[in-house]
């Protein structure tokens, strides 16, 4: 699956960087989050509970972070596991720019999602996944004290 | 594989149940005719403590005509939708597209309010709420609110349903002579959920279709209406210019969503191709 996007957040460049390292803006932002923690400066690990239509799953993963350039762009690997809902793992790069208005951030996301959650949700895996990315930005630039303004996103099967 | 275990209980008035879901908080699951949450369960991607079972609130049943409207209770089936003479005559849309939901024996058990509250963006009774302009009759511990589906469905699963809210029914404005409709959905196998869906429909007076309807389904995340291709349509004689027209703004407008094996462009593709049969269709 591919899940590409972008969203405008009204806030400034750095503080749109910050919050997107700082962990307690992180916690307040992924939706379903209860636990995240910093285990170096490129690890992150955080348990999440999934929920989107049928499916209440708690997923455990970790995020590891690469080509970090401050204020700019860095690159995530990830990869979570749902117990017997199934896991999922991927690859993100996250762009930031100056843009009228605030901060332009742009994303792509390619992840592959196995198990039952794979076979079952695999109909609506795109959308759920375009549904979490929007709302994760929105209680993203709550939490900035801004807000988003949504351009577009397009979730591909894959 | 078996669900994880659960409590059930089986109240008999709806404010029993009401006050059950409102002390359960986000463990407690209603459960009606189970065909998507009792997979869901087994399959343990969910496992709610206390499971409140519906099935017994004589509020929640029956389909009638009061006033203007054919109310059509939480509880009514799929089938009986499909078999009864009310819904022949009052809302024949529904009776058109019952025989596209799965099969006869999940028809026999799955719901109607089930299904809307559920808001599965591929599911037949969303779409066909929205182009019916059904409103939408809520209890919750405040009392009753009625809601349009329009506003109804919100995004993907996602409704305007709050945790400790039950949808006790819906009610549709009757349908009057002039009312012509059209339901198809493109699929693979019978049963199978839609590639592309539409409910549609329209009053006629010779070639001209007005207060028009176009809902698709199985295209995004939530059933979607295309609202300018509708205006485009509503008063003017239908010509095969401006079926052109509207296919082409219907494929504009609607943004569609890839699914695992189809893409947005297919999507949006069947799009025209259905709004085009169903235009057609009803100027017939």
């Amino acid at each position: 699956m591919e899940l590409n996007g972008e969203q405008l957040i009204s806030a400034p460049i750095p503080d749109v960087w910050k919050g997107l390292n700082d962990i307690d803006v992180l916690a307040k932002s992924i939706p379903g989050c209860e636990e995240i923690n910093r285990i170096s400066p490129d690890e992150i690990h955080a348990k999440v509970m999934f929920k989107i239509g049928p499916v209440r799953a708690r997923f455990a993963g970790k995020l590891l972070l690469s080509d970090v350039v401050p204020d700019q762009s860095c690159s995530m690997a990830f990869e979570g596991s749902g117990g017997a809902a199934g896991f999922a793992k991927g690859k993100s790069r996250v762009e930031l720019k100056q843009a009228e208005g605030g901060t332009l951030v742009s994303y792509t996301t390619e992840a592959s999602i196995g198990g039952k959650l794979g076979q079952i949700g695999g109909r609506l895996i795109s959308a759920s996944a375009k549904k979490i990315a929007d709302d994760f930005f929105q209680r993203f630039a709550k939490e900035l004290g801004g807000e988003t303004v949504a351009l577009e996103s397009d979730a591909g099967g894959k | 594989m078996k669900s994880a275990a659960f409590d059930y209980v089986k109240p008999k008035a709806l404010q029993e149940a009401l006050s059950l879901l409102e002390q359960g908080g986000d463990d407690v699951q209603l459960i009606a005719g189970g065909q998507t949450l009792l997979a869901t369960l087994n399959m343990r991607l969910s496992e709610p403590t206390v499971l409140i079972d519906i099935t017994d609130i004589a509020e929640l049943k029956g389909i009638s005509v009061v006033g203007n409207s054919l109310r059509i209770g939480a509880l009514v089936t799929h089938t009986e939708i499909e078999d009864s003479e009310l819904v022949a005559k009052h809302a024949p849309l529904l009776k058109a597209a019952a025989p596209h939901i799965a099969h006869r024996a999940i028809r026999n058990l799955g719901t109607w309010g089930g299904s809307l509250a559920y808001g599965d963006p591929a599911a037949e009774w969303p779409a066909c709420s929205l182009t019916l302009r059904a409103t939408m009759i809520i209890h919750g511990p405040a009392g009753e609110r009625r809601i349009s589906a329009k506003d109804f469905f919100i995004d993907l699963y996602t409704t305007s349903l709050e945790p400790d809210e039950i949808l006790v029914a819906t009610e549709i404005p009757l349908a009057d002579k002039h009312e012509v409709f059209y339901f198809h959905e493109l699929a693979r196998r019978h049963g199978d959920y839609a590639v592309a869906g539409l409910a549609a429909l329209a009053q006629k007076q010779g070639d001209v279709l007005t207060n028009c309807a176009f809902t698709f389904f199985s295209v995004g995340a939530t059933p979607m209406m295309a609202t300018k291709a509708q205006d485009l349509v509503n008063g003017q004689t239908l010509s095969a210019e401006l079926i052109a027209k509207a296919v082409a703004e219907a494929r504009n407008e609607i943004d569609a969503i890839a699914d695992i094996t189809n893409s947005a462009e297919a999507k949006q593709h069947l799009i025209g191709v259905l709004l085009e049969r169903g235009l057609k269709h009803m100027v017939a």
